[in-house]
């Protein structure tokens, strides 16, 4: 248990009558590469939303670094439902909001792009190293921190060179092409300096040769920046070459999970994603 | 080059020196009155003797300005007993220009001394703040002149003092909508606790029984120093926004404008309750607070202000106003907490806004919540979009055209106007409006984002290309 980086426990998230993650539970260890993968609308961002903490699950518990980050409980009506006969069901409320968690050693990225529009490329890392300064209102006014500012500046051209966007720094953030946009956000969530990088399909849009180029490149900054990879994609390539284990979601619940290969053969992954015979 | 302007900026001392010395030496007036106006010639006329009289009179007053338009009259009542030669037409010439020279030296020896400076420095960027020093200099010495030239109280000077402090308003809001993104209309109301605190604190204390007659001379009964009470002015504002930021920051957009439009009703309501009348005398009007005469006060105070405002827009925090801006799951995602910024952003803002309200009531002399409607807020409001949401330098602008234009170049349209014996239609008090909406309109269609949109009118434009160039009023 000490080197696992994230933890989650009996994660459920309930939008009214749907469930949209049911129970679901993994592991990720310090320095892996995991993939969560399933069809479409099987649950895979809202369970990263649930774990950057944009919303509170419904019922569940987050670790980061073994330190509780997001837990939820039902009350009322809904934890007679949840907790059955269980009289240990635990109460506890913790939801840190996502700056926090962020703050913690977390960034992500996001499935639609979300740059900041009207910024240029190196505006946007430089908002990301925001972080990492520790100045009040008074010396940011008057640039008493001007040490830090430079530290914060060298830092953003750093990880624009890391995702090789240096030369395009001066330019508006959306008039990249679509490629270079998930790269910037890489690179956005990197000037955090972050201890696990969280991938929101990182391929999704990208042809072949791209996504061949995202895998040495993720596999690069992992070992660069000894960073621990949580993935949601689709493409099969990506997530067989480069995850070291893979959890597979079907309609919110977890339906299989192992190394690639394992997982490969899973006769309900294969159905998962074919389709049952009807015989 | 640099010897070039080395040789320059010698040039421009001695010029300066010159200035300065002539200016310091000129004779005062009543030695010239002396050598314009001979003895015997004066004795002669018992008119000529009593207009000297008079003007020796003024200076013993002190009141110059007097004595100078007692003199005109004189030169022009008796053109032939004067005695003006070249000599004296000189002296007279510097008397009269003696403050316009002064000031004028003092500029070019600033000028001058800048210059010889920059030939020094090798870093651009120090090369800038020189160039900035010199701009800034120059606006404020081109308003002590043109404000010695074309006198206090005329209409170019009214739209100046004006058009600054609108420029602090309109700045102080796009601070909030537009580098924030935060859609809020509760600018009056802030404005106007600034005014109400301003006002209170600085009236004079033998003029309190007076102001406050209907309720038993006030219960404030001491006078704060004026920048002491700018400064309180500002702070309330801010106070009021921090305990209204509470709830209402966590609503979006158009509710958000709601619940501030209608935070800015209730204070203006509540600031005219009976019951509070010892503090803020009701519905009535305050007065007899310190004002301001010369331009040259709300120029300096709000440029500092916004030049403040500049400076923490390009600082890491500015850049986290804009992220939330732009994309606010995103800028969360990136460690800001938005409910921490937002509220810091309305705070300030509103911090702004006080002090802005606070020049105006010193411009408008006198102060009564009741005008601070919302229809003040959209004035603001409308400066911020015909300017560009998002830039400093066309609030800045935007403001000055549109103190202009509303109260000095389309005032021919409120007068019934014959050209011949023909009677120009529509010419009728409240055509000015009309015009005026459809200028603005037409500035809409044309320049979506506004006259400048987000960019900013820097030094960009004067030197190489580089960025952080900030302009003020």
């Amino acid at each position: 248990m000490a080197d696992s980086m994230l933890k989650l426990n009996n994660i459920t998230m309930q939008f009214g009558g749907v469930i949209a993650v049911d129970d679901f539970s993994i592991v990720v260890k310090q320095n892996e590469i995991v993939a969560i993968i399933g069809p479409n609308g099987a649950g895979k961002t809202t369970a990263f939303n649930c774990v950057t903490g944009i919303y509170p699950p419904t019922s569940g518990q987050v670790f980061f670094e073994n330190r509780l980050i997001v837990s939820n409980y039902p009350n009322k009506k809904m934890k007679a439902l949840y907790a059955g006969g269980n009289k240990n069901f635990p109460k506890e409320k913790v939801c840190l909001t996502p700056d926090k968690i962020t703050r913690l050693g977390m960034a992500r990225t996001f499935q639609n792009i979300r740059l900041f529009k009207s910024q240029t490329v190196f505006e946007n890392v430089l908002i990301a190293t925001h972080l990492h300064q520790k100045c009040n209102l008074f010396s940011a006014v008057f640039r008493l921190n001007h040490q830090q500012e430079q530290a914060a500046r060298k830092h953003a051209m750093d990880m624009l060179e890391v995702v090789g966007l240096l030369e395009v720094k001066d330019e508006l953030a959306t008039s990249l092409p679509y490629g270079q946009q998930r790269r910037l956000e890489i690179a956005r969530a990197l000037a955090t300096k972050p201890k696990m990088l969280l991938l929101d399909e990182p391929a999704a849009g990208m042809n072949p040769q791209e996504t061949a180029e995202l895998a040495q490149f993720i596999r690069q900054i992992k070992e660069r920046f000894r960073l621990t990879v949580l993935l949601i994609e689709h493409h099969m390539d990506l997530v067989m070459s480069i995850s070291d284990r893979i959890y597979v979601l079907d309609f919110g619940r977890l339906i299989a999970h192992g190394t690639p290969e394992q997982v490969q053969d899973d006769p309900k992954v294969i159905a998962a994603y074919l389709g049952e015979d009807e015989e | 080059m640099k010897v070039f302007k080395i040789i320059l900026s010698l040039l421009l001392a001695i010029i300066a020196c010159l200035l300065i010395f002539f200016s310091i030496n000129a004779l005062d007036l009543s030695a010239l009155l002396k050598e314009i106006v001979p003895l015997e010639t004066m004795q002669q006329d018992a008119g000529l003797e009593k207009a000297v009289k008079r003007i020796n009179d003024c200076l013993a007053d002190g009141n110059q300005n007097r004595a100078l338009r007692s003199l005109n009259r004189l030169l022009d009542d008796y053109p032939d007993k004067v005695h003006l030669d070249v000599q004296t037409k000189l002296d007279l010439f510097f008397y009269r220009n003696n403050k316009v020279m002064l000031t004028l030296g003092v500029y070019v020896l600033f000028f001058s001394a800048a210059l010889a400076v920059s030939a020094f420095l090798k870093q651009q960027k120090h090369q800038t703040a020189v160039l900035v020093a010199i701009l800034v200099a120059s606006l404020y010495a081109g308003i002590y002149i043109v404000e010695d030239l074309v006198g206090v109280n005329s209409m170019l000077m009214t739209v100046l003092k004006k058009g600054a402090i609108y420029a602090l308003l309109a700045v102080s809001m796009n601070l909030l909508n537009g580098f924030t993104g935060l859609f809020s209309l509760g600018q009056a109301g802030f404005m106007l606790v600034g005014a109400y605190t301003y006002a209170i604190f600085t009236i004079e204390n033998t003029s309190r029984a007076q102001v406050y007659q209907y309720y038993q001379g006030g219960l404030v009964q001491f006078t704060l120093p004026t920048l002491v009470a700018i400064l309180l002015a500002g702070l309330a504002a801010a106070f009021f926004a921090f305990l209204i930021g509470l709830p209402v920051l966590r609503l979006k957009s158009d509710y958000l404008a709601i619940a501030t439009l209608g935070f800015a009703e209730i204070i203006r309501a509540v600031l005219q309750y009976d019951g509070l009348g010892r503090i803020t005398n009701g519905s009535n009007l305050l007065r007899k607070f310190t004002t301001f005469n010369t331009a040259l006060f709300p120029f300096a105070v709000s440029g500092i202000c916004i030049a403040l405002i500049a400076l923490l827009i390009h600082s890491t925090y500015g850049r986290s106003f804009k992220a939330i801006r732009d994309d606010e799951v995103a800028a969360e995602a990136m460690g800001i907490n938005l409910f921490v910024y937002k509220q810091l952003a309305f705070v300030i803002s509103s911090f702004f806004a006080g002090i802005g309200g606070a020049l105006l009531a010193m411009y408008q002399t006198t102060v009564q919540a009741a005008a601070f409607t919302s229809a003040m807020t959209y004035e603001i409001l409308l400066i911020v979009v015909i300017g560009g949401m998002g830039s400093i330098s066309g609030s800045i602008l935007a403001s000055f055209l549109f103190i202009a234009s509303s109260e000095w170049w389309l005032r021919f349209l409120d007068n019934v106007t014959y050209i011949g014996t023909f009677k120009v239609p529509f010419f009728r008090s409240g055509f000015r409006m009309v015009v005026f909406s459809v200028i603005i309109m037409v500035v809409v269609l044309f320049y979506r984002k506004g006259i400048m949109g987000d960019k900013e009118f820097g030094l960009k434009s004067l030197m190489e290309p580089r960025k952080g160039g900030k302009r003020r009023g």
